[in-house]
């Protein structure tokens, strides 16, 4: 019942085995991944994502919540360990494949990625681009894809804005479209990175209420990166932790508290000030 | 640990060191060495090149008189020839126009090559190296050459055009497209779209008002352009002003550099009020 690395911190967590976990839509073993002859930036780490609840991914900066998200989507150099996702092993995957692969998980970026001179309505739109088909060498997309863009511009409610350049909205909505992009995609897992970073107090319980939501009546994993701890504990199912490229935190939220969470920024960085606020 | 304390230890091992903080608390800054040893040598590469040039003001004090007595003689202008001055300039004008869109056409492609986020190295070097060496070579000799292949006209004036183009907008192209935000293009690649979806919703829609400024600045460069052209031969107002200047015709002279005066007005205006629009 134990992940932990660290002496000075005991978490409860589910167990973790050497395989895919049944039920887990995304699986991490041992995971190892270092830039160039630099240092390990992850250092054997385990993680399962399960249909319908959200995660909360927490860490000081340097600690490697980043390096995890991009090593879900292929974007990192993997030294070794497994990482599955909807049971395909990402470190065989051929690079057509890795673009199918990507294509199934959803990404919502802190800085929202958007194409700010595009209409709100096609960078909804760009999340159906792998499976466009042939009417988008032209630029075009079809009937039901642009009726299903409008319909999640409606759940993330703001398709009254559809036809406005992307660059004219606030944060707040900006990151909704990015949301509305995501779920374009018809993801099987969503990994937000930061996604309220740039946010107002007020637009990020927003932002990760909707998350949350997408993730209960979708039943898919949503894995959030955050710094901030009320937020990781009021917005998440279950917090994993990370400390110098380690997981020491895996646990249900409820289990937990911005005591028990301290070690992750024990280091005294910057942002353990800013998790506390 | 209390935040006060960790911020001062934090604090103390980035800090910058005394010497550096002091000369930036400064009202004026002391500039550095670097800036005061290369502005010399920036003065001395200039007067090298004037002394090199023949640079001289005074021989221009000399000849003001002449240049007065030149830009006289240019006055009054002579609008005889008017319908022979309108037709040359709307050739001038179209030929322009078809230089400046085959030119932007190709230049777009090209720098889809000559772009490093978008093509790999073997495409890359290559495509940058052929616009290196149309950009060395002067529209004029594109003119000869093709003055040559398809005989003296319109036509080799814009094809001398078109291959100018690519050199210079090219390169001003490409390099638009590896300035854009990088944000957007990830976010392509994250939905697993094509290079060329990345290159269609990810690059042109932010590149896009630099490559519409930069075909206007092509346009007005190759209105311009098209007047010296004619001078070889390859079509436009440059051969009627080429004669006008030879036969001493200083009215009609006048009439035909007024004319153009006015066509390149017109076009910087309308480029810019486009320029406004697109930005």
């Amino acid at each position: 019942m134990t992940v932990t690395a660290a002496s000075t911190s005991t978490t409860t967590s589910s167990p973790v085995t050497s395989g895919p976990t049944p039920g887990a839509l995304v699986t991490v073993r041992d995971l190892q991944v270092s830039y160039g002859a630099g240092p390990l930036v992850l250092d054997g780490v385990d993680l399962d994502l399960y249909p319908g609840e959200t995660v909360a991914l927490l860490g000081s900066s340097g600690s490697g919540k980043s390096t995890l998200m991009r090593c879900l989507t292929g974007f990192a150099p993997i030294s070794s360990g497994t990482v599955q996702v909807s049971g395909h092993e990402l470190t065989s995957l051929r690079r057509s494949r890795l673009r199918d692969l990507r294509a199934s998980v959803g990404q919502v970026f802190q800085q929202f990625n958007l194409v700010g001179r595009l209409s709100v309505l096609t960078n909804v739109l760009t999340g159906a681009l792998h499976r466009a088909g042939p009417i988008n060498a032209v630029g075009g997309f079809t009937s039901a894809d642009r009726r299903r863009a409008m319909e999640l511009l409606d759940r993330v409610g703001i398709a009254h804005k559809a036809t406005v350049q992307a660059r004219t909205l606030s944060g707040g909505q900006q990151q909704r479209v990015a949301i509305a992009r995501a779920l374009m995609q018809r993801p099987q897992v969503v990994l937000a990175d930061e996604p309220v970073a740039s946010l107002d107090p007020k637009m990020s319980h927003a932002v990760l209420d909707l998350l949350r939501q997408i993730a209960r009546e979708d039943g898919i994993p949503v894995l959030v990166s955050l710094h901030v701890l009320p937020l990781a504990l009021e917005h998440s199912d279950r917090i994993v932790g990370l400390r110098h490229g380690r997981m020491l935190v895996s646990a249900p939220t409820a289990d937990l508290d911005a005591d028990r969470l301290e070690v992750l920024y024990a280091d005294g960085t910057e942002e353990a000030d800013g998790a506390h606020r | 640990m209390p935040t006060a304390e960790r911020i001062r230890r934090e604090h103390s091992a980035t800090a910058l060191d005394a010497a550096e903080r002091a000369r930036l608390e400064r009202a004026f800054t002391v500039p550095r060495a670097r800036f005061l040893l290369g502005v010399p040598v920036a003065l001395a590469i200039l007067y090298w090149s004037m002394v090199g040039a023949d640079f001289d003001v005074a021989k221009l004090g000399e000849g003001a008189v002449n240049m007065g007595d030149f830009l006289t003689r240019l006055f009054p202008p002579s609008w005889d020839k008017l319908d022979v001055i309108v037709a040359q300039l709307v050739e001038t004008l179209q030929m322009a126009i078809v230089g400046s869109v085959l030119g932007a056409v190709l230049s777009l492609f090209m720098a889809f090559g000559a772009a490093s986020n978008i093509a790999p190295g073997w495409v890359y070097y290559p495509c940058r190296w052929t616009m290196n060496v149309i950009r060395s070579l002067p529209d004029l000799v594109f003119a000869l050459m093709f003055v040559s292949a398809v005989g003296l006209g319109p036509f080799a004036g814009i094809l001398a055009m078109t291959v100018g183009s690519v050199g210079s907008i090219g390169k001003v192209f490409a390099e638009a497209m590896e300035s854009v935000d990088t944000g957007p293009v990830t976010a392509m690649e994250a939905v697993g779209a094509s290079r060329r979806q990345v290159v269609q919703y990810g690059v042109l829609p932010q590149a896009g008002p630099l490559l519409v400024s930069y075909s206007l600045l092509l346009f007005e460069g190759n209105v311009r352009g098209a007047t010296i052209l004619g001078m070889v031969g390859a079509g436009g107002i440059g051969l009627e002003l080429t004669t006008a200047m030879k036969m001493y015709d200083y009215g009609h002279l006048s009439a035909i550099v007024i004319c153009i005066i006015v066509l390149v007005t017109v076009i910087d205006q309308a480029s810019a009020v486009i320029r406004r629009k697109i930005t």
